[in-house]
């Protein structure tokens, strides 16, 4: 029979688990609404920077640049893997990781060199665990990502691809879908793929004639990096935004799941307390039978 | 009432600011422009410096500090995109100094060391940002 007292520490470790679960799951569903505000007030610049660009891109037709050109060979990639900095978040960072791995893999199967830039506690230790060595490591930016740092995410992608030491680019990050929803998905940054001009070019219902100063060309050239530090900014924010997600849904299972073992405990609890006291009686009736016997 | 345009000044972060004015004067890589309205569709690249509304019948003025960025102007709407944006008034001058002094000590270091182009690149425009707004904030408030 299980010892009363023990049954009862782990009641109490248990319960004490489930107010820190709950805790969490109170505090995430709480920065959600302010990760998805973030995300909402970064739209208009988002949308304006489409329209600009499209804007630009219909009068440059044909327009070259170093960040649209497709390269004809490839050597070496470059994957930016955002993760978050802490655990608790159930199987957010694993897909996100298991995603880098595949592409990883599937890239050095193809004879390409592969390098990782890690945003997040949780991607560093686990590709140093795995033997790789990131190019580049942003801690402690998870929680509230700022442009400044998708800028400097990007000041490492886009001049090698501009010099040709870098042939592709991808950023792995979850979206946020909704509330409970989040999808690791993987983006490709760089080179521009071109039908993000066409769609922005489609956009255009009115086609008024644009002065450009100083040249198109001058303004695209500043735009196209812009345009990649956007869609970084935009998977950092995302990440950010499904963490607290995920980190609601999973300790909100874990705080049914402790509910559920205290209310098991609580029963075998009882069960033990009330075999201890049916004993009890059986040893003192037993004891007062055998004195009147005597 | 005159007529007017309607300003909106983003930032990847939040928008800023949006009003109806009566002119806009931004800081291009070419030079300031005034924009009135009715001016012709345009699209230029900003460099960090200051931009100045005029509304209420160019009775007031508002004054902002931008880093680099883009201005559009369609149909009496001027849109800026700007990396970074500050209202003149609400700049912290002694935060924005500090800083400026920090990011121009570590210029001169990079420019010594001879560092590699893109970390003196981003150190300069973070030093351009906040040299703007210490100037617009000496002159502004």
């Amino acid at each position: 029979m299980a010892n009363l007292r023990d049954i009862k520490q782990r009641i109490t470790s248990v319960s004490n688990t489930r107010q820190i679960t709950r805790t969490m799951e109170m505090v995430a569903t709480a920065k959600i609404k302010k990760a998805q505000e973030r995300i909402e007030s970064a739209r208009p610049y988002a949308l304006a920077m489409v329209e600009v660009l499209g804007n630009v891109a219909r009068f440059v037709q044909g327009a070259s640049h170093p960040l649209l050109e497709e390269h004809d060979e490839r050597k070496r990639v470059v994957v930016v893997t955002v993760t978050s900095d802490r655990g608790m978040c159930g199987a957010f960072n694993s897909n996100i990781l298991r995603l880098t791995e595949e592409i990883i893999s599937r890239e050095s199967g193809a004879g390409v060199q592969t390098d990782v830039i890690a945003v997040g506690k949780k991607a560093l230790s686990y590709l140093r665990y795995r033997g790789i060595e990131p190019i580049g490591a942003y801690r402690d930016i998870s929680d509230k990502p700022t442009f400044a740092d998708a800028r400097s995410i990007a000041g490492q992608i886009i001049p090698g691809y501009s010099e040709g030491s870098i042939d592709a680019a991808y950023v792995v990050f979850n979206r946020f879908k909704n509330v409970a929803e989040q999808k690791a998905e993987v983006y490709q940054l760089l080179p521009i793929e071109s039908r993000v001009m066409e769609a922005a070019e489609d956009d255009l219902r009115i086609t008024p004639e644009y002065v450009f100063e100083p040249t198109a060309e001058a303004v695209l050239e500043r735009l196209l990096p812009t345009y990649v530090e956007t869609l970084i900014f935009r998977g950092l924010m995302e990440s950010a935004a499904s963490e607290q997600g995920a980190r609601r849904t999973a300790m909100k299972s874990a705080t049914d799941n402790a509910g559920e073992m205290i209310t098991t405990l609580t029963r075998s609890y009882n069960r033990a307390r009330q075999a201890a006291i049916t004993n009890e009686i059986a040893e003192i009736v037993g004891g007062a039978a055998a004195l009147e016997e005597s | 009432m005159a007529r007017t345009l309607l300003c909106e000044i983003v930032t990847p972060e939040r928008i800023v600011y949006t009003n109806e004015v009566e002119m806009v004067i931004a800081p291009t890589v070419e030079g300031e422009v005034g924009i009135l309205p009715l001016h012709v569709p345009l699209v230029t690249v900003l460099k960090a410096g200051e931009l100045r509304v005029r509304y209420n019948d160019g009775k007031d003025v508002e004054w902002f500090a931008v880093s680099g960025g883009y201005m559009q102007v369609h149909e009496d709407k001027v849109i800026i995109l700007a990396e970074n944006a500050a209202v003149a008034s609400q700049i912290d001058v002694e935060r924005a100094r500090q800083a400026r002094d920090l990011y121009a000590q570590r210029m001169a270091e990079l420019k010594e060391q001879s560092a590699a182009q893109a970390e003196c690149d981003a150190c300069e425009i973070d030093l351009r940002w906040f040299e703007a707004q210490v100037k617009v904030a000496e002159t502004r408030s």
